[in-house]
């Protein structure tokens, strides 16, 4: 990453996007209800999670549907550090990110060697496998039951200055820092001579080798840094109320794969794009369904029914998603 | 020792529905280069249908044998409906690039996953039901004492023994199957020596369609029916399948006995828990020592 720091250019376009992002979520966010800003927190929330998977599967090429046991990792390394030793979350959620990134370094080194259908079905194994561990140590983790965590409440400081947010505002206000020095950090490494060695290993492992891109450690490299976004995405995830296995299912793997592919697998506008998709599609689909008279069991499904029909229509038609065609370039 | 020989039972009857599951994937896996994550997705539709079929009055092996034709009709379809425009699109920028043109398949066939259960739970609501057993759940008595093993056990175990056999001969006696696998060797040669392989990939994942709607058919007498109720089958069936080798039936069933093995064992043994874990440990064991599984062939990446 050193060559960041000698073009200063990358810095400065990155910069630029998130204090972009930044003002755009917080004019937005303020015109909303408080419903539709918790919803925005959650967007801003799979926004990293999905950043992850950008990074893993855009990037470098490598499939992963495990992305929701790291994200566990994360809120189950926040919910002990609040829990246990009343840590605060300004605190406790950074330090999640080092048990994220020791658990991918892990998954890495047994995830370099594999490709294609194998790592998927292999992190798909792990996906279900780790949030079983709750149960096992159930004196640690409380099995089923989980962990409560929240966000609490602003700080003085903060009510003195901007006056009392709602519930919902404030988790809006926490999750937002995060989403954006997560932007920051994706901008930056996408840009970099960093992100360009590992699309070259997406796009061919043997050509990247003979231009001495040693892609056994890239990739290792790559699950980690994936693993840091998926782990602080989890954290601020567990944040909403309760850190348990219901609530890093497999399902919420799949849901990040989704997002990622809708909105453009290859960049990080694809990847916002997707995100808002998903989170607020449910929402869209009751509005045009109010319009008729459906029993219940049709309208619970419809919105999986929905996201799923558009997962396969990209993939069939456009498989760069949304935001894709302008992304390609490659110099 | 009484506890002993009932995890071997169940072992060897569940590990026999998982060999049958493997070998779906790997049928798919060789005939069209996709390890398809819908797989157990086809099977509960199709045992859906059979469930309804008997609900209504047809007698259990109307459903059984309209169950197998549904699941191949529906994998046949699925593969001409969205596997083989993907495969004929290799053109396009996001699958040239040679990771990509692996994990776009795996996308796909995690959406038709989620249609197909999202259809079933519209189709025929979420709630869970019992699906019925042709031959008898209580277990045998020996001089007095009941046997941990059924007559249903001895079906499932005769019934996948069987479907192995005609498996094994269609692919090595029968002319299609020889097309099959030289479909599978390389696409591109078979092409040219005339062998039609859009015909024979479809061919492949009807017959794999139909091995796991017969996988449904049999596990859910002991488990229930519902839209998720397989998902578990599919990944323990991945697992059986990369233990054995990925590219070779044999492996395939050989893989889903030492699974089925392995998780009565430790249901047996340690906690019902715990099972998850064995596999991710199994798996990752076998991957580290020998990626292409037991029974694999040497490892042949394309470069």
């Amino acid at each position: 990453m050193s060559s960041t720091a000698k073009n200063p250019s990358i810095i400065r376009r990155s910069l630029r996007r998130t204090i972009f992002f930044i003002i755009a979520i917080l004019a937005i966010g303020s015109t909303f209800e408080p419903y539709n800003q918790a919803q925005l927190a959650v967007v801003l929330i799979y926004f990293i999670g999905v950043l992850s998977v950008t990074i893993l599967t855009g990037i470098s090429g490598q499939i992963s549907l495990g992305q929701g046991a790291l994200m566990a990792v994360g809120g189950y390394s926040t919910a002990l550090l609040m829990t246990n030793y009343s840590v605060s979350l300004w605190i406790a959620v950074p330090a999640s990110i080092v048990g994220a990134g020791i658990a991918g370094a892990l998954l890495g080194i047994a995830a370099a060697r594999l490709s294609g259908p194998y790592l998927a079905g292999t992190t798909l194994v792990i996906a279900l496998a780790i949030p079983t561990i709750a149960n096992r140590f159930m004196s640690v983790f409380k099995g089923d039951e989980g962990l409560p965590v929240d966000v609490g409440y602003p700080p003085s400081w903060f009510t003195n200055l901007f006056g009392e947010p709602s519930y919902e505002e404030w988790q809006l206000y926490v999750a937002l820092p995060f989403a954006a020095i997560a932007l920051f950090f994706a901008s930056n490494l996408l840009l970099s001579r960093t992100g360009r060695m590992w699309k070259s290993i997406r796009d061919h492992e043997t050509a990247a080798a003979l231009a001495g891109v040693n892609y056994s450690r890239q990739k290792i490299y790559v699950f980690i840094i994936a693993s840091i976004f998926a782990g602080l995405a989890g954290a601020l995830y567990g944040l909403r109320g309760l850190v348990g296995p219901s609530v890093y299912p497999v399902a919420l793997s799949l849901t990040l794969l989704t997002a990622a592919v809708l909105g453009g697998i290859r960049s990080i506008f694809g990847a916002f794009i997707g995100t808002v998709i998903v989170v607020f599609l449910p929402d869209w689909i009751d509005l045009v369904l109010d319009n008729f008279e459906l029993s219940e069991q049709v309208s619970n499904f419809m919105p999986a029914l929905i996201s799923s029909l558009l997962l396969i229509l990209t993939v069939v038609i456009n498989p760069a998603g949304v935001a894709g065609g302008h992304h390609h370039k490659h110099k | 020792m009484d506890t002993f020989l009932a995890a071997l039972f169940s072992g060897t009857s569940r590990g026999a529905i998982y060999a049958l599951v493997a070998l779906g994937l790997v049928i798919v896996w060789r005939g069209a280069g996709v390890v398809n994550f819908a797989q157990m997705g086809q099977a509960m539709f199709s045992t859906y249908i059979a469930s309804t079929l008997i609900q209504n009055g047809n007698s259990y092996w109307v459903g059984f044998f309209v169950a197998l034709f549904a699941g191949a009709a529906l994998g046949a379809f699925l593969d001409i409906l969205v596997m083989r425009p993907l495969s004929n699109k290799k053109k396009t920028e996001l699958l040239s690039s040679e990771s990509m043109r692996a994990a776009i398949p795996v996308i796909a066939s995690l959406g038709i996953l989620g249609v197909l259960q999202a259809l079933a739970g519209i189709i025929w609501a979420a709630e869970e039901r019992g699906f019925p057993a042709p031959a008898a759940q209580e277990g045998f008595t020996v001089a007095g004492s009941v046997m941990p093993f059924t007559s249903f056990d001895v079906f499932v175990i005769s019934i996948v023994l069987i479907t192995l056999t005609m498996t094994t001969i269609f692919f090595k006696k029968t002319g299609v199957g020889l097309a099959m696998r030289a479909t599978a060797l390389n696409q591109e040669v078979a092409r040219l020596s005339g062998i039609r392989t859009n015909f024979t990939r479809t061919l492949s994942w009807a017959i794999s369609g139909a091995a796991s709607s017969l996988a449904g058919l049999l596990i859910t007498p002991t488990s229930n029916l519902s839209p998720n109720t397989l998902d578990l089958v599919l990944i323990i069936g991945f697992t059986a399948a990369v233990v054995g080798g990925l590219d070779s039936p044999a492996g395939a069933v050989l893989g889903g006995f030492i699974v089925g093995l392995v998780i009565s064992f430790v249901t047996f043994y340690l906690s019902p828990e715990d099972v998850f874990i064995s596999i991710l440990a199994v798996l990752l064991i076998v991957l580290i020592v020998k990626p292409r599984g037991i029974l694999g062939g040497k490892d042949s990446r394309r470069v």
